[in-house]
This record gives structure tokens, sequence and C-alpha cells, in this order.
């Protein structure tokens, strides 16, 4: 040790010369500073975390716990009323109804964008110069659009009587599609809406593999043609394993953000027709602020988390696991 | 240089500040004002509600009346009004505020208005009449005074109907429908009329004028009674108005506004209020007639959904002397005349007179009929989307069984209805 330390102090710059006592204390003040320099750089994403997630989230869980309609908010009463809005919504066939609808959406969504992306993102790897920057541009476009600009015109697409849509499929020779009502129907809203996500999603999983894609080295590729492998097979043995950790955090990223999708649902057809369009952010929604039962709105919002964050757990564990294989 | 500059437009400012609050507490002094000085009361009135004139006027009047204090008018929007009055009433930022009539009894359940029973006979209530005021009121208090009221008639497009061979306004359904047929095979019209299948005030209205009831009392508690033969037979009726036209069965009124529709001219009517009228230089006002609703027999035209807005006091108002007084000048004869004078209908029968547009000729006699949502505190949660009226009619018209559906929809407007407050 002392033998390790000597040419250190002889090398430090600002060290005092021959003094035990001055040697050791530019070690000790620089260290204390750049020990908790992480943590000084780290404070203001906290603070701001805890500040625009953390407290909402306390609150959230708090009026979940309440009974809080316009009543309690126009004279400010406090009625706490324990685990009954948790226990009416747990027997309610509609929360339930609206969970499974959640997960079925997801799910749909979820595969649409990987597939989709993917797909995207190795085209992305093939092209020349000039046609991937094409596409970049146009997926950069698709990503960069507002979520409600996006759905209006979607919406206009789709309209019935004026949707450029419609006049195509019925220039196509369906001419029953000619006037067809894409919102009368739960399926026909869930077509635009899905496929609105899917457009929007896409860009974000694309990018990604391409980027990936990119660090896998040529010489894997040339390796495993020259052992036989076809396209398939490259994809299943050399790209997948290597952008395995892509696959994982994007679909966990993706099945975060279509899970709590809500713009769209809101700006497509609202829920309808008939409410058959709900999804649980949504439900939360027009319980708590449209209906104004907050408290009702919050307990949907906390099992909402409660999902995901089950969901994420299962996700942790897999990292966790990898890390511990590293 | 300068920092004195900035240091001398301080100095300067403070003395005219001072100067300022001197010269003002002298002349409070000397008009004996003082008491109002500062004293803002903040108005919300719906957009669309009250002409320019009126506000102006209201404002002057005010101001007169009460030196020193000033008035603030604010517009809102129709849109998500329900969580906007109760932020409003819950920070104190509204003092008077106009509310919707199928509102007004679940804000005045919160306790957040202020209750105006001792103030009734000095704000003219001895002349309103009972149905009108019926929804300003509960559990035998006054909440609100009532302001203006509309219903809708049929509006239709004349020189279409006289292409159509129609000589004169049908009055019964029979004489409508036969109407409606004629124009169906006239050249020119792309639908006899505009009747979207969400449109639920005029099926609440057709329910209403054959005594049906969308909700039935027992005890305390209110059930949907979409099921019952009543609500069926009013259905037959929408349903048959409704296939004359080729509005989207899913939509209501206001996607797209009918009145656009309406105003391309080749549509032969739609049933809505004054102000949906095309303006006049898509249609000219002389082509524009109306007519109420008409009724199975020649008698008693069709029951009508009666809309219109009640003006409250915030309970927490920091002012109510005030707030009161500006309650009484928007009152008075002379504004609801002009309220009247629009097309509205005022809230004395005295002042029916003034309401002499072609629209309220119609509407008037039909409001007789007229019938205000039911009087419960939670019926602003069956209105709030998803509205399961609209949602069933939309639902029914597309195929889907009555009674099944009447069912459904039924057990969706008792739990609205029950709801905890």
């Amino acid at each position: 040790m002392a033998v390790q330390s000597e040419p250190v102090r002889v090398q430090s710059p600002g060290g005092v010369k021959g003094s035990p006592l001055g040697s050791g204390r530019p070690v000790v003040g620089p260290s204390l500073l750049s020990r908790s320099t992480p943590y000084l750089l780290l404070l203001p994403a906290i603070v701001a975390t805890l500040a625009l997630l953390g407290w909402p989230l306390v609150k959230t869980f708090e009026l979940s716990f309440q009974n809080l309609n316009k009543r309690q908010l126009i004279l400010h009463l406090t009625e706490w009323n324990g685990f009954s809005n948790y226990k009416d919504q747990l027997t309610s066939s509609e929360f339930w109804h609206t969970t499974g609808r959640t997960i079925a959406f997801t799910t749909v969504n979820v595969v649409l964008i990987m597939v989709g992306g993917t797909l995207v993102g190795l085209l992305l790897n093939r092209l020349g110069k000039k046609m991937r920057i094409l596409l970049q541009a146009a997926l950069m476009l698709a990503w960069a659009m507002p979520i409600v600009a996006a759905a209006t015109v979607f919406s206009w697409l789709f309209d019935s009587r004026f949707g450029v849509v419609n006049w195509f499929l019925d220039q196509l020779g369906w001419h029953s599609m000619a006037n067809y009502n894409w919102y009368s129907s739960q399926y026909g809203t869930f077509f635009v809406i899905i496929l609105l996500i899917v457009w929007q999603s896409i860009p974000f999983v694309a990018f990604n593999m391409y980027a990936g894609l990119t660090t896998i080295p040529a010489e894997l590729y040339e390796a495993a043609r020259m052992d036989g492998a076809g396209s398939w097979r490259i994809f299943r043995w050399v790209v997948f394993p290597s952008l395995k950790p892509f696959f994982l955090s994007t679909t966990f990223l993706e099945i975060i953000w279509v899970f709590k999708s809500f713009a769209q649902i809101l700006a497509v057809n609202a829920g309808g027709p008939q409410g058959l369009t709900q999804t649980l952010p949504f439900y939360a929604y027009i319980q708590g602020t449209g209906n104004q039962h907050y408290g009702i709105g919050a307990t949907i919002a906390v099992l909402t988390i409660l999902m995901l964050v089950v969901l994420m757990a299962y996700y942790f564990r897999i990292i966790l696991k990898q890390e511990d294989e590293l | 240089m300068k920092r004195q500059l900035i240091a001398a437009v301080g100095v300067a400012a403070m003395v005219v500040g001072v100067a300022a609050c001197g010269s003002s507490a002298k002349k409070d002094d000397s008009t004996g004002a003082a008491k109002y000085n500062g004293k803002t009361v903040t108005a919300w009135l719906m957009s669309g509600s009250a002409p320019q004139a009126w506000q102006d006027g209201v404002k002057a009047d005010f101001e007169a009346q009460y030196p020193g204090a000033k008035l603030n008018i604010q517009i809102q929007k129709w849109d998500g009004i329900g969580a906007k009055v109760t932020t409003g009433l819950s920070d104190n930022s509204v003092d008077v505020l106009e509310v919707g009539n199928t509102q007004t009894t679940g804000y005045a359940a919160t306790g957040g208005l202020l209750d105006l029973t001792a103030d009734k006979a000095d704000l003219g209530g001895a002349d309103w009449p009972a149905n009108l005021n019926a929804s300003s009121v509960l559990d035998g208090k006054q909440y609100a005074a009532p302001w203006y009221f509309t219903n809708r008639v049929v509006i239709y497009n004349k020189a279409l109907w006289t292409k159509a061979g129609i000589t004169a306004t049908p009055k019964t359904l029979d004489e409508f429908y036969g109407d409606l047929d004629k124009l169906k095979t006239t050249a020119g019209v792309s639908q006899p009329i505009y009747l979207p299948g969400q449109e639920w005030y005029t099926y609440f209205g057709l329910l209403a004028g054959t005594g049906g009831q969308i909700a039935k009392q027992t005890g305390t508690t209110w059930a949907g009674n979409l099921e019952s033969p009543e609500a069926k037979a009013a259905f037959q009726t929408f349903q048959k108005l409704q296939s004359y036209s080729t509005a989207p069965k899913d939509k209501d009124e206001a996607t797209p506004e009918q009145t656009t529709v309406f105003a391309k001219g080749d549509v032969g009517a739609m049933i809505g209020l004054g102000w949906e009228a095309p303006d006049p230089k898509d249609i000219p006002a002389s082509d524009i007639g109306y007519f109420a609703i008409p009724g199975a027999t020649a008698d008693k035209p069709s029951g009508v959904f009666l809309g219109g807005s009640n003006l409250a006091i915030a309970q927490d108002t920091k002012n109510p002397d005030l707030a009161k007084g500006l309650l009484k000048i928007m009152l008075t004869d002379k504004y609801e005349g002009q309220m009247a004078a629009t097309g509205l209908i005022p809230n004395k029968t005295s002042l029916d007179s003034l309401a002499t547009t072609p629209f309220a000729q119609a509407a008037i006699p039909a409001s007789a009929n007229g019938a205000t949502t039911p009087n419960t505190p939670n019926w602003s949660n069956v209105e709030n989307t998803p509205n399961p009226i609209k949602d069933f009619l939309a639902a029914v018209l597309q195929g889907a069984d009555y009674d099944a559906t009447a069912k459904k929809y039924d057990a969706t407007m008792t739990q609205l209805l029950g709801q905890k407050q």
C-alpha cells in the first residue's frame, strides 16, 4: 500500500513537498466533493420527480380513500371512507370489463408495434443512403406529430361521409364502404385508434432497432451466411440474441405507453360508441373529472398503477437477473 | 444615469400612488360610497346567452348604482362546465353565475349556492311561473332565480316546402309525416329533415308530451324509466321522424353543428333553437319558417324539453349585498325584456309579448307543454358524457332490441341517479 501510494504523492502537482500531513489534505478534500457530486447532479432530477410525480401520486393515493365529489370539493370537506371505493370498483363488472378490454387493447397494439417497428428497423438497415434518409424523415414526422393533431386528422380520414378512406375503398370497388361509419361499432373505432397509435409508435421502435443493428459487427452476419443461414435464421440466431435487451426494454416501454394512452381514445370517439372503447385511464377520467367523483377516479387510477407495477416488477426481475449473469 | 432614472420613476410612482389614495379617500367620504371602492363582482355567463348590449347595459347600471364597484363579466363555454363551476365555487373565483337549469339542483345540493329564499320577493319572484321556477328550488328553498328559457321547434326551409307543394304547416304528426314524404320525393332535397340519432332533447320532449317520465321516483330513490310503455311509444315517434333523416344515428346535434348542415339549403327542416337558424347570408331570413313540433292531435303540439338558465350566487361570495344587487339589476323587466326580444322565453309571462321573433312565436305556445329534467341533485350525472340516454337512442336506432337495451340503460341511469354525493 505505502509503496503504491508514494509515486502518486510525488506526481500530485498541488501536493506540499515533504509534509505527510499536507499531502493528505488535498486527497480528503476533493474526495468528499467528488463523492457527493453524483448525488448533487442527481438532485434536480430527484426533486423534479418527487414534486411532479411523487407528490401527485401521494395525493391520488390519499384521494382514493375519500368520498370526494363536487359537494366535498366546494365545501372543503374531507370524508374518509376507508376501502369502500376499492370494494365498489373491485366488485363492479364495468371495472373488470374495462380492465379486460384494456389488456386486450394493449396486447394487440404492442404486438403490432413491435413487429412493425422491427421490420421497419431492419428495412432501414438494408436501405441505401438516400432512401434511408427519406424513410427516417417520414418516421420522424410521424413521431413528432402532436397526438391531438394526429387524432383529428385520423378522425377526418375515417369520416363516414367526407373521409378519404371511405372514398378510396369505394373507388377500389367496395361500394358498401362508401358511407361506412367506422365509429358506430366497437371494432371500427378500435381499428382507427389502434392504427393511429401503431403509426405513431413504430418510429421509436424502428429507430432504436436500427441503432441496435448498427452495433452488430458485420462479421457475425458473414459467418452466419457462410454456415448457410437464411434471413430468418440470421434474425433468430444473430440479431435477436444480440438485441435481446433492446427488445425487452422497448416492449415494456410500449406496454406502459399503450396501457396509459388517453388522448387518442378521447379525441377519436370519446370512448364511444356506448362506452365500448373506454380503457382504464379513460374510465378513471370519466368517473373522476367527467362525473366529478374524484375519489372514485383516484381509486381507478391507483388500481391502474398497481397493475402496471406488477407488470414492471416482472421486467425488473428480468433486468436484475441479466445483470447478475453479467 | 440609468439607476437615477429608475429611482426617479419609483419616487414619482409613489407620489402618484399616495396622491391617488388621498384623492380617492376624499372623494369617497364626500359621496359616501367608500364601502364599494375596489370591490369587484365577478359574473360568469355562458357563451351565447346574453347579447353584448345586455352585458354593457347591466355593467353600466351596476357600476352607476354602486359607485366604485366593478363588474367583471366572464363568458364560459358549456363544454366541461360542470368541473369548472365546481372549482369556481370552491376557490371563490365567481360571485354571480349562470347555471343551466338541469344542473341547478345539483349545485344547490352541494351547498355551494347562496340561499335566496328571503330575497325571492325582492327579485321579482312573485311573477315567476311555477314550471320555470321548479329547477331553482330544492327542498322548498330558493337557490337561484329563473333567467330565460327556450325550447326546440321545427325550423324549415320555406323554398323547399313550396317546391314540394306544401301550402300550410302541419297541425298533427300524421300531417307532418305526409309533408316529409312529399319532401323526400322533391328534387333538390337531400333529406326531408336533419335529425341526428342522439338528439335526446327531442326524444325527451316527445316523452314528456305523452305524460311519461324518463326517470321515476319511488320514495327517495330514482330509477331509469326507458322500459315504460310511454318511453317506448315516444321512441317510436322519434324513430319515425329520424327515419326521414340521413344524419348519423350515433351523433348529436352538435357534431357536426346541425345549423351548418341545414344552412347548405338542401335540407327540408331541422329541430332546433332560435340561435340555430342559419345566417341570413346562407339562407335569407324570409325563407326560414318555424312551427312547433305537432302533436298526435291538432289541439296540442308535442311536448318539449324546456332548456334554460338560472342565475345564482356563490355561497362564499365576499360581497353578498353587491351580488344580490347585481342579480336584481339583471332580472329587472328592462333586461328580461331584452332577453325576450332575442327570442327567448322570459321569466315572467307578462313579458312574453316582447318575444316577437318568428321563432319565439312558434316556441312560446309549445313551452306550455314543456318539461324540465327530473328535479334531483344527481340528474347532471346522467347528462355528463357518456349520457346513457344518447347511447341508448343510438343503439336502438342502429338496430338493437328496444326492451333489452332499455333495461340495460335503465340500470345505468338508476346507478347514476343513486350515486353518493
